[in-house]
């Protein structure tokens, strides 16, 4: 076991958080919040209704657009909806990383190939610069103003596996916004 | 347009929100005074805005609003842990749902093989959104039975998940493989997950009587932690064994449920699901064990049946008044038919699923009757025709089967001389098949004709395994057929040995004679050609050349044709057998106006 591992840690009490956002060309930015146990059960759901920038934003923002629209406003609106508090929060969308400046949770962005996640693509982010490191056989990736994060992360279960896949919850979460709003079916 | 006029001058300032953390930097401008306007309404949408005086310019400094996305969500009650007690069986296999290991000193994560995964998906008939997403939200099989610590004591095929997947949300299923893919297990599985998640609390099982045994063995085999209850004995102790809660699984025969209607009104017993093994027992929906069957109180309905349609569509259409009363009619037209029943059905074929399955061969064995049958059985067509013709208005359906039945047994051996072509062609073929070390699986219609089979094909020890055989004594022949090598050959009636067996260890199977239906003929078939056969099936089909048994097959082979291109989209299975028509068409008849219908 690791040094500083809390009694708390035994995996059947740990819930973990998944957050994407999506971007399809006409509708605009969908996010998707999925909190599961850890048997990868789903506990709860919350999604956005299409969040699209207006124009002063587009100009206001600039390359900080994606940041601003996934982060500060749909991962934010998603994170203070959900009843529940998970461990951590993990995202594919790496403009979500932005979010980690209002709360408290730790979060990572997961390196995955995008054809493990779904017909409607991610929004582009500006900053390159994370803090790397490698995980449940996961390539991770935090803010580096929260190194931190990546040691509260990686104590986060009882051994080096996961019990579940971090990939996986992803391809739920898209599924879920398709059901929620048909209308990104026929893109 | 730009808001920049760059005619005027400009400068920098900070500015602080609300909204953010940090400073902005922006750059202020001085709009020309057509433009402010413009501006306002485009800004004031999302903020609120006022004009400043700086120094001589007007500057427009933008207050951002704090309003988050509007949200949808829901609460799902957290799910029991799903952990099964211990099983008793020594061997078994665990599902692995994540990676597979990689040498840490692999150097990218990029080239890790994703696994498959199977999902459930909500079926088409739910509705609300919170349902449906109750569903897509569940983890995909292969990651709920490695949390529920399920194991198998075979690995499941990828179809097979899919099979479970399919069953698992659903009120009302059919699942229609060919059979040998493994309905039993797919049905158990999903039983054993739905009694776990705390969904299902109580199962009723109804199947023929002899497959009770099977669905036993089958049970110990995937899911030996359930709990069964067999309803048996005399009355008091059925009556027990009904109302017992102590058993989540009950499973009945077809045969006694007649007896038993009454324990369901009295004891105001429900099922959280009822599962019907061989549902095309109730194709007949007039008959009294297709109403009792129906009447069960009930939530759920399954139905397990290589065959749903086995002679029409009415046989699908009974299947569905136990699925879903009133949702199918009789006069919907075949492609209707295919497109309401879409979403209810889950039918796969070995050639689609098990592509590395060995294959089945089949050897037409088309004969020349001999000359003894030639002469008896022209003699024999030649009166029957002219009595059919002579009877008029009178013929009815039974008249001509007793005609065809007539003239296929003649196909089999000449009545007065006992010559077959059949059996000589059969006595050279299972020469070669004793020798090799094989067995063979025999099956013909008539019992009698297997008991002339028996006698001549004594030197190779035969069993017998059709309606005359006892119940309590059929597992101890199929055993002793398995285990001794001197038994070569087993004869079996279409009725008793197409339903249900495991014979996968026997290659060689012959159709002496040929059934109405393909289907049953198919059943017959996969007693042999099934999961755990090791080697190709070689299924011999005779026939005699230039007699009624040759018009059946060209008849049979035509409609097969036709409901390939009316259910190509859909796969309903294909089988039909003959239509009225088409039968009193085998002699050039007509119909007559008014015919009893047959059962």
């Amino acid at each position: 076991m690791k040094a500083g591992m809390d009694a708390n840690r035994h995996n059947k009490t740990i819930s973990l958080g998944f957050v994407t956002v999506r971007h399809h060309p006409i509708h605009g930015y969908f996010g998707g919040y999925l909190i599961v146990n850890s048997l990868a059960r789903p506990l709860e759901f919350h999604c956005t209704l299409p969040v699209q920038p207006t124009r002063a934003q587009q100009i206001l923002y600039g390359n900080t657009l994606g940041e601003f629209v996934c982060g500060e406003q749909i991962a934010r609106a998603l994170v203070t909806k959900a009843k529940g508090t998970p461990e951590v929060l993990f995202s594919d969308t790496p403009a979500v990383l932005t979010l980690r400046h209002m709360q408290s949770i730790p979060m990572a962005v997961i390196d995955s190939p995008d054809e493990a996640n779904g017909s409607l693509p991610r929004p582009s982010c500006l900053r390159d610069n994370y803090h790397r490191f490698k995980a449940f056989g996961e390539l991770l990736s935090v803010l580096p103003e929260f190194a931190d994060d990546s040691e509260r992360i990686k104590r986060l279960f009882d051994s080096d596996k996961a019990p579940l896949d971090l990939i996986e919850p992803f391809g739920r979460i898209e599924e879920a916004l398709m059901e929620a709003h048909p209308a990104t079916k026929a893109a | 347009m730009s808001y920049f006029d760059n005619s005027m001058s400009t400068s920098s300032v900070s500015v602080q929100s609300d909204w953010f953390s940090r400073e902005l930097t922006i750059p202020f401008f001085n709009p020309a005074e057509e433009l402010f306007d413009e501006l306002l309404v485009d800004f004031s949408d999302y903020c609120s805005t006022e004009l400043l005086t700086f120094d001589s310019l007007k500057v427009l400094p933008i207050q951002l609003s704090q309003t988050l996305p509007r949200t949808i969500g829901f609460a799902f009650p957290e799910s029991p842990q799903w952990t099964a007690p211990e099983p008793k069986v020594s061997k078994s296999v665990s599902i692995e749902t994540k990676f597979e290991e990689h040498d840490d000193k692999s150097e990218t994560d990029d080239a890790k093989p994703r696994k498959t995964i199977t999902r459930i998906r909500p079926p088409g008939d739910l509705v609300r959104l919170e349902d449906r997403l109750y569903y897509v939200l569940q983890p995909p099989m292969e990651t709920i039975i490695q949390s529920a610590k399920l194991t198998f004591p075979f690995q499941p095929f990828p179809y097979q998940l899919e099979g479970v997947a399919f069953l698992f949300p659903r009120d009302a299923a059919i699942l229609a493989d060919e059979m040998g893919l493994g309905k039993t297990m797919q049905a158990i599985t999903a039983i054993r997950m739905l009694l776990l998640s705390g969904e299902l609390k109580n199962v009723l099982l109804i199947c023929p009587k002899p497959l009770v045994t099977n669905w036993m063995r089958e049970f110990r085999q995937w899911a030996p932690e359930i709990p069964l209850a067999i309803i048996e004995g005399d009355s008091a102790k059925r009556n027990w064994i009904w109302t017992n809660p102590q058993a989540p699984v009950k499973i009945a025969n077809y045969e006694l449920m007649m007896r038993d209607r009454d324990v369901f009104e009295t004891n105001s017993l429900h099922f959280d699901l009822v599962v019907l093994d061989e549902a095309q027992r109730i194709k007949n929906r007039n008959s009294t064990t297709s109403e009792i069957v129906r009447s069960i109180p009930r939530t759920r309905s399954w139905a397990l049946t290589g065959t749903p349609i086995e002679n029409s569509v009415d046989d699908l259409v009974s299947i569905f008044e136990f699925l879903a009363p009133g949702y199918l009619r009789d006069d919907m037209h075949l492609k209707s038919l295919g497109k309401a029943t879409r979403d209810y059905i889950l039918r796969r074929t070995k050639d689609k699923v098990l592509s590395d399955m060995p294959p089945k061969l089949f050897r037409p064995a088309e004969l020349e009757l001999t000359g003894e049958q030639r002469a008896s059985y022209k003699s024999a067509e030649e009166d029957g025709i002219i009595q059919l013709s002579k009877m008029g208005e009178s013929v009815t359906i039974h008249h001509v089967f007793e005609l065809v039945l007539r003239l296929k047994q003649i196909c089999n051996f000449d009545p007065a001389t006992g010559a077959s072509a059949k059996l000589e062609r059969l006595e050279a073929d299972l020469e070669e098949i004793a020798a090799s070390g094989q067995k063979a699986i025999i099956f013909s219609q008539w019992v009698s004709t297997l008991d002339i089979l028996g006698e001549r094909l004594a030197k190779y020890n035969p069993l017998y395994y059709h309606g005359g055989v006892p119940s309590n004594k059929r597992d101890g022949v199929i055993d002793q057929f398995k285990n001794d090598p001197k038994n070569k050959v087993i004869l079996m009636s279409y009725g008793a040995g197409a339903v249900g067996l495991n014979l996968q260890f026997c290659h060689y199977v012959f159709l002496f004679d040929r059934w109405w239906n393909p289907a049953v003929e198919d059943q017959a078939i996969n007693r042999a050609h099934r999961l755990g056969v090791k080697q190709p099936v070689t299924v011999t089909r005779m026939m005699s050349l230039e007699t009624i048994e040759e018009r059946i097959h060209d008849v049979l082979e035509q409609k097969r044709e036709l409901f390939n291109s009316l259910f190509a989209e859909t796969g309903t299975p294909q089988n039909l057998g003959l239509s009225q028509k088409e039968i009193f068409g085998l002699f050039g008849l007509k119909v007559p106006k008014y015919q009893p219908k047959v059962a």
